[in-house]
């Protein structure tokens, strides 16, 4: 479940800078609309529901999904909707964290490997063929195993799966800026190599990697999901989305328990990489 | 001539009628309109050029006429009638037919125009398997048969050959076999030679020229260049942005245009032009020598290369000299070292032997740090200015890059001098705040070498400076460049292949072959006693074309002969 | 066979090789030295149920008295010559736990394996032929199938069609049905990136001059596409399939859960909850040594399959 091969060779456009503000697609829009509300209920998620997600009516346990509970209540009687709502700062922060690992030791990584060349390429880029020779998601079960079954260890788990990735990409962006004529050309014009590094080639290398790490927002929300499902992220009563699927099937009987997390995790992921595609194609 | 395949007319056709008669063709992508109502018409046996600069529409109108424009995107208008036939109006299955024998095609790259994939035979075999004659057998001797014909050296080995494994020269040979096998009414031909080094492009057209008077193929050819169309064919269409601009006769286009458009694309060809820019020059050409030490001296300096356990000499005992305030000119097909030798004396790479020195100091042996010296006095200008900007940067940043590094003077001083560079480049200071992308090729290249000029240099290396440029924006960018020499006294380094551009703006020049200088001198003497046979060919390579101005220029015997 | 390709091909090997005993040496690291319970630690938990004789000879047996660097090299040392050592949990070889798992497991992977490139192939050729519409529909695809848990499939399928179809029961997991609902489930998610890239492919290669100029001869487009563009095509999907292996290995872990299927990831989930350090590290290096074997095979067959594929021997992979 790393995406290392979610990132179809995309034609690059001459990098304009100046993009059209308008025409933005309404599935686009539609996804930012998604995303701000499962960012707002991981900040404020006592303004989406007046229930508590771990308190339940024991009265009411089990029940379908009806006006009073958008998504049925649990095998306690907790409401569904509101533990999903208080599960998602969890979540989505654990899938920051893990794409902020892999952003900044990948991206070092990768570009250490791609501007000095020589055998720090050679040395680093043998450590990237290491890391990816192991599944990645057995990887991220190993180092969770070691490190302790919880929520945040998960984070860190799957963020060390994507560094691979991240080197992999920004190696490339960073080989592909650094031949350019204008590196050259600066050079000629006295420019020292950190000026170069950090005023030519960061610059333009950067927004492909963003662009990943967008992609990969999305695909640590599903294999941190996958690593809650197996029950290697916080117990209940945490309740975080894979948690919450992976408890839901005990209750053939009560199929939302199942399809109502499982459906809110579809539609941000299936945002996240929207917005991801669609920049990738503005940039 | 021996091509045993069946001669392919046109189906069902006349020998009155034109052969390709094209009216009121309009071609769109959405609402942006390409080309807009262009007609013209090709007798059957002759040759016809499209000459228009980039956007001019010329490429789209070639594959209109074959029905290869992509049919979801481009809404196509107009007629163009194939030996009386509609063939706009055909539907797909009695059209498709018509391709490959009736109608042959030539792209302009032919490194990509062949599957990577597959061997050359193979890809021969399906063309010849189309025309549905013969078995594999005989089909493939009609193959060799016609790979001897264009003029390839060992047939059989092309044919078990790969693409990536032939020169551009033989893989264009190889799809003008293809393309003549079946002997079709007509050829397109899309910038045929665009993508071969100069004299590949002489012995290309030369052939395509003399399939038109032997096979009575004609010519429907699609260039940039008013020389090689003058040249080469009957008729010319002059076209921009879409429109067409004149046509008729080549001599009647050629000798009088008629609109100001042709006019100055005439005025613009550097074969056509020997002397346009003369008046600058001989204003720096005047200026007595400023020193006894030459500005630029390179003297037997060889550099090599091993690839894959080879070593190769790059340059080989390459040595010339340049005054203060001249042109010197660095002639070269590709491979021939001229950038290698741009790159030593820049100091990017050292050299193996030999010495170079600029304005008096030692360019070769210095470390990083000392050379920075030297480098404040010596600026380059590269061949392809999409890629020498910084994609990132605004135009004042790019400009002010070198100030900025050499620290000199204050912010507002360095302010100044960009505008000062710019406005020398003829670019306003509305210009400073724009990013690459927002400017055209033409005025990228000047924002580079503003950056050149911006450290007031006494030496600038011009690398290929218009060869990614349209001939009316190379004439601009010339001008510029002369002009400035005669303002700045500035001494160039003039990096190129077109000998007909160097005759137009260097003083003396070096023609490099293979890493080693096999003739220099003045241009003049270069130019008017070749002593070389290499440079011969060179110089054979430019087109000529008999004009009333040109005096003294030999008219090309095929010509006369074509135009009979 | 060139010589030069022979060189090419040991010099891979010996590549693949080198990184398969670094991936085992890492993961030695990451189980010893990250923090948490130590395998000694682990011994004495009472769920094993050892006795301090056990425990005793499990201790010199794998030097958990020296030091770690000690104990990678005896780790090492076994590995190579085949020794995976015992389960903690079970006391049974690690080989044979691994052995009677595997065959499972590579059946469900290599099925899954032929469902997603089957199903790639599908939705890129019609999402390249298929009128406008259509065509859009099945390029939105692969981001959906990227998108959806591979648990969630599971238990969709699960909920669809054994416990309203009755197509297949839960209680017999390995059952023909039950197989081939778990395979479709490990396909679907990696089916997603191998359509993008034929795709891609297909786009890009019938965008090129060659195309043109094969069209230009009078070639249609059903001959175009078998004899032209499949095989350029062929180089980044085999590239690809031999990337998505690493992901079969790993949705196998939560597929074999989902369905309560035996195999290598039911094996590796068992020995993480029960801290069974040597089942888990033999379990992930042999996952590597099939996912770097596959990568190997493909990189030994591009130049095969395309010329222009320089058989360089220089190191990156």
């Amino acid at each position: 479940m790393t995406s290392e091969i979610s990132l179809a060779p995309v034609p690059r456009a001459v990098p304009a800078t100046r993009r059209s503000s308008s025409g933005v697609p309404p599935t686009v829009l539609l996804s930012f609309l998604a995303v701000l509300v499962v960012v707002l209920w991981s900040l404020l998620p006592g303004l989406f529901t007046s229930y508590s997600p771990v308190v339940g009516d024991t009265a009411a346990k089990l029940d379908a999904p009806s006006a009073a509970h958008w998504f049925g209540t649990d095998y306690l009687g907790r409401d569904l909707y509101a533990r999903v709502v208080y599960g998602t700062a969890s979540s989505v922060s654990s899938a920051l964290v893990a794409v902020l690992i892999g952003l900044v030791v990948g991206g070092a990584i990768g570009l250490a490997s791609g501007f000095r060349g020589g055998w720090v390429d050679t040395v680093l880029g043998r450590f990237v063929d290491v890391l990816l020779a192991i599944p990645g998601f057995l990887l991220a079960v190993v180092i969770v195993s070691s490190l302790g079954f919880q929520t945040i260890n998960a984070a860190i788990a799957t963020g060390v799966t994507a560094v691979a990735v991240f080197a992999r990409l920004m190696r490339a962006e960073v080989v592909r800026v650094r031949s350019a004529a204008f590196v050259e050309a600066s050079y000629l014009e006295g420019g020292s190599r950190l000026h170069v590094l950090l005023r030519h080639i960061l610059p333009n290398a950067y927004r492909s990697v963003l662009v990943l790490a967008v992609l990969q927002f999305g695909t640590s929300i599903l294999v941190i999901a996958s690593l809650a499902f197996l029950g290697y992220g916080d117990p209940p009563p945490a309740s975080d989305w894979g948690l919450l699927v992976a408890s839901g099937k005990t209750y053939p009987t009560a199929p939302w328990l199942v399809y109502a997390p499982a459906l809110v995790i579809v539609i941000t992921v299936l945002s996240v990489n929207r917005i991801s595609r669609w920049l990738r194609k503005v940039k | 001539m021996t091509l045993q395949w069946k001669d392919n007319d046109v189906p069902g056709t006349n020998d009155a009628e034109a052969l390709l008669e094209v009216a009121g063709l309009c071609v769109a992508y959405g609402r942006n309109s390409v080309v807009n109502d262009v007609g013209f018409i090709l007798e059957r046996g002759e040759s016809l050029a499209l000459i228009g600069e980039s956007g001019s529409g010329k490429s789209t109108i070639a594959k209109a006429v074959l029905r290869l424009l992509p049919h979801d995107q481009a809404t196509v208008n107009g007629s163009v009638h194939l030996g009386g036939r509609d063939v706009l109006a055909l539907p797909e299955k009695e059209f498709r037919p018509l391709r490959g024998r009736s109608l042959g095609y030539i792209p302009q790259d032919p490194g990509s125009a062949l599957n990577p994939v597959r061997t050359i035979g193979s890809q021969a075999q399906e063309a010849a398997a189309l025309l549905g004659t013969g078995d594999a057998d005989t089909r493939r001797s009609g193959i060799l048969d016609v790979f001897k014909e264009v003029g390839l050296p060992d047939p059989a080995r092309v044919y078990e050959s790969y693409p990536h494994q032939l020169s551009g020269g033989m893989l264009q040979r190889v799809l003008i076999g293809l393309t003549v096998l079946p002997r079709p009414a007509l050829i397109v031909a899309d910038e045929p030679t665009s993508a071969l080094d100069v004299t590949v492009q002489k012995l290309i057209l030369d052939m395509l020229s003399e399939f038109r008077r032997d096979l009575d193929i004609s010519l429907l050819l699609i260039t940039h260049d008013l020389a090689i169309a003058a040249e080469r064919a009957d008729s010319l269409v002059v076209l921009k942005d879409g429109a067409l601009q004149e046509s008729g006769p080549s001599r009647q286009v050629f000798a009088s245009p008629a609109t100001e458009y042709a006019r100055n694309l005439h005025a613009d060809v550097p074969a056509l032009n020997p002397d346009r820019y003369r008046h600058h020059r001989l204003a720096s050409a005047l200026q007595p020598p400023a020193a006894v030490v030459p500005q630029i001296q390179v003297q037997g300096v060889s550099k090599r290369y091993s690839a894959g356990g080879k070593d190769t000499l790059a340059v080989d005992g390459v040595s010339f000299t340049v005054e203060r305030g001249s042109t010197h000119a660095l002639v070269g097909e590709s491979g021939s070292g001229k950038t290698t030798a741009v790159r030593l004396l820049l100091g990017l790479e050292q050299p193996d032997g030999g010495g170079i020195t600029v304005g008096g100091e030692a360019v070769h042996g210095r470390s990083r740090d000392s050379l920075r010296s030297v480098r404040r006095h010596l600026q380059l200008v590269y061949q392809n200015p999409f890629t020498s900007l910084d994609p990132t940067w605004r135009v004042s940043r790019i400009v002010g890059e070198p100030l900025d590094q050499f620290r000199v003077g204050d912010k507002a001083d360095r302010a100044g001098r960009v505008r000062e560079a710019l406005e020398s480049v003829g670019l306003t200071a509305e210009f400073l705040s724009r990013r690459p992308a927002d400017l055209s090729g033409g005025q990228r290249q000047r924002v580079a070498i503003a950056r050149a000029l911006v450290m007031r240099p006494d030496v600038v290396v011009l690398d290929e400076p218009t060869s990614a440029l349209d001939v009316s924006v190379q004439a601009g960018i010339l001008e510029l460049l002369t002009r400035l020499q005669g303002e700045l006294g500035l001494t160039y380094l003039f990096v190129s292949h077109d000998l007909a551009l160097v005759r137009q703006i260097a003083d003396t020049v070096s023609v490099l072959r293979r890493g080693k200088v096999v003739e220099d001198g003045p241009v003049e003497q270069i130019f008017s006693q070749p002593q070389h046979p290499y440079t011969r060919t060179l110089l054979d390579a430019i087109p000529r074309v008999s004009s009333p101005e040109l005096q003294g220029t030999p008219t090309l015997p095929q010509l006369a002969k074509a135009t009979r | 066979m060139t010589s030069q390709y022979k060189r090419y091909a040991l010099t891979r090997a010996a590549q693949a090789i080198a990184v398969v005993l670094l991936a085992y040496v890492l993961t030695f690291l990451v189980i010893s030295v990250l923090p948490g319970d130590s395998i000694t630690n682990s011994l004495r938990d009472p769920q094993h149920g050892l006795s301090e004789e056990e425990i005793q000879r499990i201790v010199a047996f794998y030097g958990l008295d020296k030091p770690v660097l000690v104990q990678l090299a005896l780790s090492l040392g076994r590995f190579l010559t085949g020794e995976l050592g015992f389960s903690l949990q079970s006391n049974l070889p690690v080989a044979q736990l691994i052995g009677d798992a595997l065959p499972s497991t590579l059946g469900l992977a290599a099925s899954a394996l032929v469902i997603a490139v089957v199903l790639a192939v599908a939705i890129a050729y019609g999402a390249h032929y298929l009128p406008g519409k259509w065509a859009a529909v099945l390029r939105s695809i692969p981001a959906l199938f990227l998108s959806v848990p591979n648990f969630v499939i599971g238990l969709v399928l699960i909920e669809l069609f054994a416990f309203r179809l009755h197509s297949f029961t839960t209680t017999d997991p390995n059952s023909a049905a039950a197989t081939l609902f778990a395979a479709i489930t490990l396909a679907i998610p990696v089916s997603a990136p191998l359509a993008e890239v034929l795709i891609a492919s297909l786009d890009h290669e019938s965008r090129q001059d060659y195309a043109l100029v094969a069209r230009s001869r009078g070639l249609n487009e059903a001959s175009l596409f078998v004899r032209h563009l499949v095989k350029p095509s062929a180089l980044p999907t085999v590239t690809m399939v031999a990337l998505i292996v690493g992901e079969l290995l790993g949705g196998a872990v939560i597929t074999e859960t989902t369905f309560g299927r035996d195999g290598l990831g039911t094996v590796v989930q068992k020995a993480v909850t029960g801290e069974d350090q040597p089942v888990l590290q033999a379990a992930v290096a042999l996952s590597a040594i099939v996912f770097v074997a596959v990568n190997l095979i493909a990189d030994l067959v591009s130049p095969l399959v395309d010329p222009r594929v320089k058989v360089r021997t220089e190191v990156h992979a």
